[in-house]
């Protein structure tokens, strides 16, 4: 008995280990020894005397932290709930029709996952150029007669955010459409075919067979976008900049903790102990809430 | 079957819903191809046209742009190596994050969520932040100015959502199917590989895909720790398109346009894994 | 796959081989770093020029994206492996990596430093010590583009004072023209545009040797009025202005789209790059009677500096004393277009350069910059974020000052009395 535990971790060591340890030096070490950074002083980029909870009663206590914090937390919270409702929604969607074949689903396919392979780069351009005041969408707008709706959709405080949420959803649409539809794709047949046979109807096939059995991909969609939601930060650096511009009205924590952390052009010298401190904040909210997350997904799993 | 999406024998709701989809799908597609155009169109002109007159067609189909970028600006070299980086650092997140996946999902033991959570925790903050130490973590090792530091990071930066995603889909794989395995004798890892790497296949291709893009992509990791001109990739060769002041659009369209090819090929041909009946006959 | 994995491991080992050092030569290797990957190829012939002068020194040129540059930089610096020789910011942005002690003190080394402007060394100065960290390289001057044709189309003249300046804005919009192809979606152009028409209105370096001291604050009315100023700007600036890019405004002005363009000396090389059609001309915007004087806003941009931790420090001087030269100078004004810092710099070959340094008569430190920038949060950063609110309808002129003073005292010593 006890070789046959010994042999099982061993069985785990050999399939965990090399990952972990990879994963471990080039990630979770350095981002511990940043982290780390956050109990101390500093003198530009010359680290002082431990400094205890300093840096934090500065984040949350001192102007300006505390408004710039609250206010891009509250942008964050702005993406994940649209990035919840709008793409994963319609991922989940998508995936049910793309799996269950609907006409032309091979092609489907085949190009959803086409705007993840775009460079940012790119896509900050192409939507820049799209939705400027003399852009493509206002031009559209213009050509339906809706005048009236038009908008400088980057420049306005009001639409910026949601302008920025939406081109990110129209880049990772594909993703949580493909994990869906593959995971559907893997619920065996004669599960649904049973409840079919005793009556149930396609809204209660999805909701009562379908939807339990993909749960893990429920849970993989949900918690990659709330480590996406809280750690945004390239596509608000491409399209909005460093600052949040707007006036800060596209700010999240991810670009506030970069400027803080590193300084930038404009926003000038880096203050390493409060970004870090920041850094720690975006790092135990996202661990709390994937883990509860997990956990509540977890209890609603089944067992095949 | 019975709940295919065909719209010949659909009820009356059930069409209504499947035209809806349509509708919400062709539009997307059109909302993916148009700026798919428009950055190949794009490659074709001038920086002047292209902010002068954004969504023209161009006046000629001349490849100067592209002989400029490939050859003068050495971006066959830059190509190659990060053509190079990128699949040693994918086989190994797909080997590496598979096997963590494994050893995370298919035993069970009381460190499993701890590991899991580990690992995730692995992306639960951009990797930016860490420059600082990484960059002395890389030193330390040696690795500084050369390939096997980005390699190392690309490796890093896979890893826990392989582990993630794949751990969900091997989950999902009946327990049952294991022990029939191992009462024929099978070993744990003929396991892994005979059988329940093959079961996730459609999930191994999503998670490469979903991984390579970024890593292919990747720009401040190799600008960081690569100075050698001779071991640039290609995102940093774009990003010497972008200026202070002034930003060659034309050159960079260019460069972005050759960059996106091996990712469509990879798409494309991990796509067929996605197709139904390749696996579903494997779980029966 | 175990065959693909031994290859792929080969692989790996070959190319760790490829980065083993080369035989060591006769010739000091040094590596320089600048933000501008647009000045590369300048940069390579400027490096062949010093290359050929100094044999034994080889210099290799990183061009790093201007936006990541300074994290880079600060990484290196951090982990022992920095350049020899790198570009370094002005003022602040100079400030934390000389205070860090990664810089060298310039002052025994480069008595050369001793003939340039004061303003331009002030920018190379670390203000906690006083030493001078890098070779001055360039200045900007925020002022007026016009379109030359546009003013002739229309007759109009340069303008003399404010009132003028707003007829003429007036004349080019009812002529279908966008007058002022400023937007403000970014920030940083909020400032610059403050920069370029806000110094006359409050009254150039009076307020700013004020303000700097103490003795008034950014509340003062007559600051106030001026950041007003820029607000009564908005009926010339292209329709929905907010949204309205950096690059969106380039291209305005460049195809000829829009009469004025208030920015920066520095656009004049890729203006003219564009568009060598362009017929355009600068200058200051007026203040509110002709006796007043036109104001530019002038900073110190780019410092050539040294790494304290180099270990070639005679060939990284040499190679920054090279940069000091007044040939280097003449090369800057004539291929890059800008104001070169070196003294006694011949600039009669290029007209725009000589005008600029005739506006440069009347000119007043670039307020945020040259002033603010050395703790968070920055003036620069306030009055962006708080100048893109009013430019929006958000806050007005009074909140803007209201809210940069209060952000500035937060730490500005003389604003604590």
């Amino acid at each position: 008995m006890r070789s046959k535990h010994m042999k099982k971790a061993a069985w785990i060591a050999f399939f965990v280990t090399p990952g972990l340890l990879v994963v471990f030096v080039f990630i979770l070490m350095p981002l511990f020894m940043s982290m780390f950074n956050s109990l101390f002083g500093w003198n530009q980029l010359i680290r002082l005397d431990f400094s205890g909870l300093d840096n934090f009663r500065k984040l949350f206590g001192s102007y300006p932290y505390q408004e710039r914090f609250t206010n891009a937390l509250g942008n964050n919270v702005k993406w994940f709930v649209m990035t919840m409702v709008l793409q994963n929604l319609a991922g989940l969607l998508f995936g049910y029709v793309l799996s269950k074949r609907i006409a032309g689903s091979q092609v489907y396919r085949r190009i959803f996952f086409i705007p993840v392979l775009f460079s940012i780069v790119a896509v900050g351009f192409l939507w820049g150029l799209y939705l400027r005041p003399n852009g493509m969408v206002n031009a559209l707008l213009g050509a339906a007669g809706l005048a009236q709706y038009q908008s400088a959709w980057l420049g306005n405080a009001g639409t910026a955010t949601y302008a920025i949420i939406l081109v990110n959803i129209w880049r990772w649409l594909g993703f949580p459409s493909l994990v869906f539809m593959t995971a559907i794709d893997n619920v065996p047949a004669e599960c649904t075919e049973a409840a079919y046979l005793d009556g149930a109807n396609e809204w209660q096939l999805f909701t009562k067979v379908v939807f339990p059995l993909i749960i893990p991909s429920v849970t993989i969609i949900t918690v990659l976008t709330i480590i996406g939601s809280l750690n945004v930060f390239e596509q608000v650096y491409t399209m909005a900049g460093l600052d949040g511009a707007p006036n800060y009205a596209t700010d999240t924590i991810g670009t506030l903790f970069y400027r803080t952390a590193f300084g930038s052009v404009d926003s000038g010298a880096p203050e390493i102990g409060v970004g870090s401190a920041i850094s720690v904040v975006i790092y135990l909210m996202t661990f709390a809430i994937s883990l509860l997350s997990i956990g509540i997904t977890r209890s609603k799993e089944v067992e095949l | 079957m019975t709940t295919d999406m065909r719209f010949r024998f659909a009820s009356g709701p059930k069409k209504a819903f499947i035209v809806l989809m349509q509708v919400a799908m062709v539009s997307y597609i059109l909302l993916i191809l148009y700026p798919l155009f428009n950055m190949i169109m794009s490659s074709f002109k001038s920086t002047r046209d292209i902010m002068r007159f954004p969504f023209s067609l161009p006046d000629a189909f001349s490849f100067d742009n592209y002989l400029t970028v490939w050859v003068d600006k050495g971006f066959g070299l830059y190509f190659l190596n990060s053509f190079l980086y990128t699949a040693v650092s994918m086989a190994f997140v797909v080997l590496l994050g598979s096997m963590a996946a494994y050893g995370v999902s298919r035993y069970v033991f009381k460190a499993s969520t701890l590991l899991y959570m580990l690992f995730l925790s692995g992306i639960m903050l951009p990797l930016k932040a860490a420059v600082i130490p990484l960059f002395q973590i890389v030193k330390g090792l040696g690795i500084m100015d050369n390939p096997l530091s980005v390699i190392m990071v690309f490796i890093a930066m896979g890893i826990p959502s392989t582990v993630f995603i794949l751990s969900g889909f091997m989950k999902t794989i009946p327990l049952a199917l294991e022990h029939a395995a191992k009462i024929d004798g099978c070993s744990d890892l003929r396991i892994y590989s005979q059988i329940v790497m093959p079961i996730c296949m459609p999930a191994v291709a999503l998670v490469s895909i979903y991984n390579a893009v970024p890593i292919w992509n990747e720009f401040f990791f190799p600008l960081v720790f690569l100075q050698n001109d001779k071991f640039k990739t290609l995102p940093v060769g774009l990003s010497s398109f972008i200026g202070q002041h002034s930003t060659k659009w034309d050159l960079l369209f260019t460069g972005l346009c050759i960059a996106i090819i091996p990712m469509l090929i990879l798409y494309l041909f991990m796509s067929k894994y996605f197709i139904k009946g390749m696996t579903a006959g494997a779980v029966k | 796959m175990k065959k693909l994995l031994l290859t792929l491991m080969a692989l790996v080992l070959l190319l760790s081989s490829l980065a083993l050092p080369m035989s060591a030569e006769a010739v000091t290797e040094i590596q320089f770093w600048t933000w501008r990957p647009e000045d590369t190829n300048f940069y390579e012939k400027v490096i062949a020029q010093f290359e050929e002068a100094n044999p034994t020194i080889k210099v290799t040129i990183n061009a790093i994206k201007n936006t990541e540059y300074n994290t880079i930089l600060s990484a290196a610096l951090a982990g022992d492996s920095a350049p020899d020789v790198f570009m370094s910011r002005a003022y602040g942005g100079l400030q934390t990596f000389a205070n860090s002690g990664y810089m060298l003190a310039l002052d025994d080394l480069m008595p050369e430093l001793k003939e340039f402007s004061e303003a331009t060394r002030m920018g190379a100065t670390s203000i906690t010590d006083g030493k001078i960290y890098g070779v001055p390289a360039v200045s900007q001057t925020m002022l007026c583009f016009y379109n030359k044709k546009v003013y002739e189309e229309l007759g109009l003249e340069v303008p003399k004072t404010w009132d003028q300046f707003i007829a003429n804005l007036q004349a080019c919009k009812d002529a279908g023209y966008d007058a002022l192809a400023n937007g403000t979606k970014e920030g940083w152009c909020c400032e610059f545009l403050f920069g370029g028409a806000g110094a006359s209105q409050y009254s150039g370096n009076d307020f700013y040797n004020k303000v700097v001291a103490g003795e008034t604050t950014f509340e003062d009315p007559i600051f106030v009025s001026a950041v007003n100023d820029m607000l009564s700007l908005t009926p010339f600036m292209p329709n929905m202005y907010e949204g309205v890019a950096y690059t969106d405004m380039q291209a305005s002005f460049i195809n000829e789209m829009s009469a004025h363009f208030v920015g920066g000396s520095y656009e004049a090389g890729y203006f003219k790059a564009e568009n060598p059609e362009l017929d355009f001309d600068i200058f200051p915007v007026p203040g509110k009677t002709e006796a007043d004087p036109a104001y530019v806003s002038v900073y110190a941009d780019m410092n050539f500096a040294i790494a304290a931790s180099s270990k070639k420090q005679d060939a990284a001087l040499a190679f920054v004393k090279f940069l000091a030269t007044p040939e280097f100078g003449a090369q800057v004004v004539n291929e890059l277009a800008m104001v070169s810092s070196i003294p006694g710099v011949d600039v009669s070959a290029n007209p725009f350069i000589a005008k600029v340094l005739e506006l440069q008569k009347n000119n007043t430190p670039y307020l945020f910059l040259v002033g603010f920038r050395y703790n968070q949060p920055t003036g620069s950063s306030l009055f962006q974020a708080a100048a893109q609110g009013m430019m929006t309808k958000q806050l007005t002129a009074e909140e803007v000052c209201k809210q940069v003073q209060e952000g500035i005292a937060t730490y500005y010593v003389p604003f604590q009395k």
